[in-house]
C-alpha cells in the first residue's frame, strides 16, 4: 500500500505527514509522532484509554483511520497544559488524589476536556456521562468525578 | 504529632500521569526495535506432536521463530510450583498455551507470521470441570495427577460444637472466575544494557522474583538479567507471574537486539491469571442466643491449567473461612484440582472475596433464624483482643472489627434519620433492601516468611534517596513508603528521591501482593531511617566530641552538648572519608508455619478489618440490580495516606459491584472487554468511606494494610441487601440478571410481577 498525505492541527500545530493509509489514528500519535501520553489498552473502541479530541468531540482514537483527520484539529494529552501551568483538570486530579495506575487518567481527562468545551457548569451526572465510556478499574471513578466536577465550580464563581 | 504520615500529600508521579508523560513499558521507544508474538495453544489437553515453521520463517521481516528447543535452562517457572514452561516441550494443557514465538521487524508482520506456524496435536483427555480432573482415568494434566493440593484446619471438637447448637445452617455457596480487568495489558521492552545485561523494562509486581525464574528458566547467571518495573497500568495480582518477561529475555538471548512483547487485550484474556472459582460447603451452628459454636467447610478450588498461586489462594481461604469471628469449634477442609481451564492465579483478596461471600451468608441466615439484628449477631461474635482464631493465634492488639460494625449502624442510622436520604419511587416491582457484610484480611504471606529490605543514602550533597525493591502498580506504595521514611527521617517526602523496583538497583522487597507493602515494606524503610539515623548519630558523636547517648537528632540535624551537625554536613564528611552514609532496614513479619495435620499456627502478624453496608434496587421484572448507596469503613491501624486509603476502598467497592452483579469469565469463551464488562462511571453508587485507626503496634507508626481488603466485603453486603429485598436466599455469584430472575420467579413473596 502506497503512503497517503495528510494534513492537519495537532495540539495547535499545523503537520503534514505521509503514513500507511490502513493505520489507526491511535498508532499515528503514538508510533508515528512520538505521543505516547495516549494509551492503547484494548484497541477495539471499549476501554476509553485512548480518548482523543477531534475538532473538540471526544473519539476513541483507535477506531479511528487516521487518514479520517485530514483537514482536522485534534487535541492529546500533551496539548492539555503545560508542566509549569496544568489545565485545571489535571490540577484538579492531582490535588484531590485521584490518580491510581493512572492509565485511564489521559482519556479521563480529554473526555472531561470535551464535556467542557460543550457545557463551563457541569453537575456530577453530567461528569459520570462524560466518562462512562472510560473505564477504570483502580479508582472506582467517585475521585474522578468530584474533580471533574470541582473545576465546573470554579467555573460558575468566575462568572 | 506526626508531620507527613496521616496526611493526603501529592502522590509522587501523579503530575506526569496527567500530562501523558509516566512512561509505561509500551511508552518506552528503543530504535530498531524487534517484535514478538506468542503462537498459543487451540487444544485444551494435547501432545504437541509437530511445530512447522518453515513457513513462517520464510516471511520477509521474519527474524527468528523460537521453540522450546531454544530454551536453554530448565524452561520451568511458577511462584510455588515451577510447573510452567516458556514455550511447551511436550503437550499443551490449556488454549493459550505459549508453543512458539515470532521475532519480526514489526508487529504486523510478527503477526502474520504467528499465523503461519503450524502445529500438529494429538488430543489427550480434557477434563474442564473438578468433578471430570477428579475421576481422571486417562493421563492427568500434570504427572502427580489432577490434585494439587490440600489443606486443613482443625480448632475444638467440631461434633460437640454442633451438639451445643440450636440452630444449624447448611448451604452451597459457587463462585465464577473473574478477571483482573486492568487497562494495560502484559507488556515489556528489552535491550542489552550498558554493561550487556539484558535489561527488560516490564509491567510487573515482583521484579526480583520475575529476575530468579527467568534467570534459572533460560539458563542465564544471576547477573545476566536485570528487570526494572516500569510504570505498571494496575495488577490486582494479574501481574504477579511471569508473562512476557520470559519471552522477551529469550529473544535477546538470540539475537542480541532490542525487542518488544506487548499482549493484546484478548490474550491478557485466554493467557493469564484468572481468579479461581470455588464451590464452599458451609455448616454453622449457633446457641440461640446467637454464639457461633461450630462452623465445618469445604472449599473446592479449580486452580485450571497451572498452579501459579493456587496454593496460596487455598491456604488463605481456609484461614479466613470462618470469617472475623470467634468460633470454638472449626474443620476446615479444602481442596485444589487442576482443569483444562486457564489458570488461576492471584486476584485481589486470594481466595477470602469467595470465602467472605459464603461466611457472610451463613451469618445472615443465622441471623435470620434467631431473629437477630444483623448487625449485633456480627457484633456477638466479632473478634476483640484476647479472641483466639481458627488457627489458635490469640489476637493481641488492633482488632478493629467491632468499631467497624458499631461506626456502619451509626452512620446507617444517621442515613435513616435525613429525611432527604432518598426520594419514594412509584415503582412497585422494584424492591429495596440493606445488607452489611464483616471481613478480615491476614497481611502478608500465610505462615510463610516474606521479609522485605530496603536502604537509604545520603549522597555528598545530603540529597536522600529511598531505595525499595517494592513495585508500585498504582495502589501508591512509593508515596507511602517515602512518607514513612520521612516521618522516620524528619524531614518532608519532598526532599526525598525515590529509586524502586530495578534488579540492578534496588534489592528484594518481596512481590507487591497480600497487601504487604504499607506494613513489612514500610517497616523495612522506617528500620533503614532508623539505621541511618544510628549511623550518622555516631559520626555526630566523633565530630562533636560528645558521646554518643547524648546526641539528639531532630529534623535533619544532630544536636549535643549545645552543638549542632547537620545530617547535610555529617553525610559530607563520610563521603570525603570515602563511607557513603547507608541506612538499612529489614522486616519479616512474625509468623509461623501452620501445622501441616491441623493448620495451627500464627499466619499472620497482622489483619486488616472492616464493615461494609450496601442498599440495592432491584427490578423484579428484569432482574436489574441497581446499588444506590455503599458505607465501607475499614480498620486499617493507620491511614498513612487517607485520600490514597479512600482511594482503595472506593475503587474495592466498584470492583465488588462487578464481582457481585456482572463479572464472569468462561473460560474458552470471554474473549475481550467486549464480554467481560465492568462496572462503568455510571454503574457506581456514593460510596461513604469510614476510616478506623486502631493502631497495630508493630506496624509503621500503627499501618496494616487495604488493597485487598478494600474489595472483600463488598459482594457479600451487596447479595445480603439483595436476599433482604426480595426475601430469598442466593447461592451463586455474580449474581446476573437471570440469577436474579430465577430468584425472583422461584419466590413466592419476592413480589415478582
Amino acid at each position: 500500500m502506497r503512503d497517503i498525505k495528510i494534513s492537519f492541527v495537532i495540539n495547535g500545530e499545523k503537520m503534514t505527514v505521509e503514513i500507511p493509509p490502513n493505520i489507526s489514528l491511535l498508532d499515528l500519535l503514538r508510533d508515528h509522532l512520538g505521543l505516547t501520553g495516549t494509551k492503547k489498552g484494548c484497541g477495539i473502541g471499549e476501554c476509553g484509554a485512548c480518548t482523543v479530541l477531534i475538532n473538540g468531540k471526544p473519539v476513541n482514537a483507535c477506531l479511528v483511520l487516521a487518514p479520517q483527520i485530514n483537514g482536522k484539529d485534534i487535541q492529546t494529552i500533551e496539548g492539555l497544559g503545560t508542566e509549569t501551568s496544568l489545565h485545571p483538570l489535571q490540577k484538579a486530579f492531582v490535588d484531590k488524589g485521584v490518580v491510581q495506575c493512572g492509565f485511564c487518567i489521559p482519556g479521563m481527562l480529554m473526555s472531561l476536556k470535551a464535556l467542557y468545551n460543550e457545557c463551563p457548569v457541569v453537575n456530577q451526572q453530567e461528569v459520570k456521562k462524560a466518562i462512562s465510556g472510560n473505564l477504570c478499574r483502580c479508582t472506582g471513578y467517585q475521585q474522578i468525578v468530584e474533580a471533574g466536577e470541582s473545576v465546573s465550580k470554579k467555573g460558575r464563581n468566575k462568572r | 504529632m506526626m508531620r507527613t504520615v496521616g496526611r493526603s500529600v501529592e502522590r509522587r508521579g501523579a503530575k506526569d500521569v496527567v500530562r501523558g508523560k509516566a512512561l509505561y513499558a509500551d511508552d518506552i521507544r528503543v530504535d530498531g526495535v524487534i517484535h514478538l508474538k506468542v503462537v498459543r495453544s487451540i487444544r485444551s489437553h494435547a501432545i504437541v506432536k509437530e511445530v512447522d515453521t518453515s513457513v513462517a520463517e520464510l516471511i520477509p521481516g521474519v527474524v527468528k521463530v523460537f521453540t522450546s528447543k531454544d530454551i536453554k535452562g530448565s524452561n520451568r517457572y511458577g511462584i510455588i510450583t515451577k510447573d510452567q514452561e516458556i514455550l511447551v516441550e511436550r503437550k499443551v494443557r490449556y488454549v493459550g498455551d505459549p508453543i512458539a514465538l515470532v521475532a519480526a521487524e514489526t508487529e504486523a508482520i510478527a503477526v502474520e507470521a504467528a499465523r503461519s506456524v503450524k502445529v500438529a496435536y494429538e488430543d489427550l483427555v480434557p477434563f474442564f470441570t473438578i468433578e471430570e480432573a477428579k475421576g481422571c482415568t486417562t493421563e492427568p494434566i500434570h504427572e502427580d495427577g489432577n490434585l494439587l493440593s490440600s489443606r486443613d484446619i482443625i480448632k475444638g471438637d467440631i461434633d460437640q460444637g454442633f451438639a451445643e447448637a440450636d440452630v444449624v445452617i447448611e448451604e452451597t455457596y459457587t463462585t465464577s472466575m473473574a478477571a483482573h480487568g486492568y487497562l494495560e495489558t502484559e507488556t515489556g521492552i528489552g535491550t542489552l544494557d550498558e554493561r550487556g545485561r539484558i535489561a527488560i523494562y516490564v509491567s510487573t509486581q515482583n521484579p526480583h522474583y520475575d529476575q530468579d525464574d527467568v534467570v534459572a528458566a533460560l539458563g542465564l547467571r544471576p547477573h545476566e538479567l536485570r528487570i526494572v518495573q516500569a510504570t505498571t497500568g494496575a495488577g490486582f495480582g494479574g501481574k504477579l507471574d511471569i508473562s512476557v518477561q520470559g519471552l522477551i529475555a529469550l529473544a535477546i538471548q538470540h539475537l542480541k537486539r532490542p525487542v518488544k512483547l506487548r499482549y493484546s487485550m484478548e490474550e491478557t484474556m485466554q493467557a493469564a491469571a484468572k481468579r479461581h472459582a470455588m464451590v464452599m460447603h458451609y455448616k454453622t451452628g449457633a446457641r440461640n442466643d446467637g454464639r457461633v459454636t461450630a462452623v465445618d467447610v469445604r472449599l473446592t478450588l479449580d486452580t485450571g491449567a497451572y498452579a501459579s498461586y493456587g496454593l496460596a489462594v487455598l491456604s488463605r481461604a481456609a484461614a479466613h473461612a470462618v470469617g472475623p469471628y470467634e468460633v470454638p469449634h472449626v474443620r476446615v477442609h479444602g481442596e485444589l484440582y487442576y482443569t483444562n481451564r486457564i489458570w488461576a492465579g492471584a486476584m485481589r483478596g486470594f481466595g477470602v472475596p469467595q470465602v467472605s461471600f459464603a461466611h457472610e451468608g451463613q451469618m445472615d441466615s443465622l441471623a435470620k433464624a434467631l431473629g437477630i439484628d444483623p448487625f449485633e449477631i456480627r457484633m456477638i461474635n466479632a473478634l476483640k483482643p484476647g479472641s483466639t482464631t481458627a488457627t489458635g493465634q490469640v489476637l493481641h492488639a488492633s482488632v478493629g472489627i467491632g468499631e467497624t460494625l458499631k461506626r456502619v449502624k451509626d452512620a446507617k442510622e444517621r442515613r435513616e434519620r435525613n429525611p432527604e436520604k432518598r426520594h419514594v419511587k412509584v415503582r412497585p416491582w422494584v424492591k429495596s433492601g440493606w445488607g452489611i457484610a464483616s471481613f478480615w484480611y491476614g497481611i502478608g504471606n500465610t505462615g510463610l516468611p516474606n521479609p522485605s529490605t530496603a536502604q537509604i543514602h545520603v549522597d555528598e550533597k545530603g540529597e536522600i534517596t529511598l531505595y525499595t525493591g517494592a513495585a508500585d502498580i498504582g495502589q501508591g506504595s512509593d508515596t507511602v513508603l517515602l512518607q514513612i521514611a520521612a516521618e522516620a527521617l524528619q524531614v518532608s517526602d519532598k526532599d526525598l528521591k525515590l529509586i524502586r523496583g530495578d534488579t540492578g538497583l534496588t534489592t528484594d522487597a518481596g512481590a507487591t501482593s497480600a497487601s504487604r507493602q504499607t506494613y513489612i515494606s514500610g517497616n523495612a524503610v522506617k528500620s533503614a531511617a532508623e539505621n541511618l539515623i544510628q549511623k550518622l548519630a555516631q559520626e555526630a558523636s566523633s565530630q562533636l566530641t560528645v558521646p554518643l547517648p547524648e546526641i539528639g537528632y531532630e529534623s535533619g540535624e544532630f544536636k549535643g552538648g549545645g552543638k549542632t551537625v547537620t545530617m547535610r554536613e555529617l553525610a559530607k564528611e563520610l563521603h570525603q572519608k570515602g563511607q557513603i552514609p547507608i541506612g538499612e532496614g529489614r522486616f519479616d513479619p512474625p509468623i509461623t508455619l501452620l501445622d501441616k495435620e491441623t493448620g495451627q499456627g500464627i499466619p499472620y502478624a497482622t489483619y486488616t478489618y472492616g464493615t461494609y453496608y450496601a442498599e440495592v434496587e432491584v427490578d423484579t421484572g428484569t432482574g436489574e440490580v441497581s446499588v444506590e448507596h455503599v458505607i465501607a469503613a475499614a480498620d486499617v491501624g493507620k491511614a498513612v495516606n487517607p485520600a490514597n486509603v479512600a482511594g482503595q476502598i472506593i475503587g474495592g467497592v466498584a470492583m465488588g459491584i462487578g464481582y457481585a452483579l456482572m463479572e464472569e469469565f468462561e473460560s474458552g469463551k470471554t474473549r475481550s472487554l467486549t464480554d467481560y464488562l465492568y462496572p462503568t462511571s455510571m454503574d457506581v453508587p456514593p460510596v461513604e468511606v469510614i476510616i478506623v485507626e486502631d493502631p497495630e503496634p508493630s506496624g509503621p507508626f500503627g499501618a496494616k494494610g487495604v488493597g485487598e481488603p478494600a474489595l472483600i466485603p463488598t459482594a457479600p453486603a451487596i447479595i445480603n441487601a439483595i436476599n433482604k429485598a426480595l426475601n430469598t436466599k442466593i447461592l451463586d455469584l455474580p449474581a446476573k440478571l437471570e440469577r436474579v430472575m430465577k430468584t425472583v420467579l422461584k419466590s413466592p413473596c419476592s413480589g415478582g410481577i
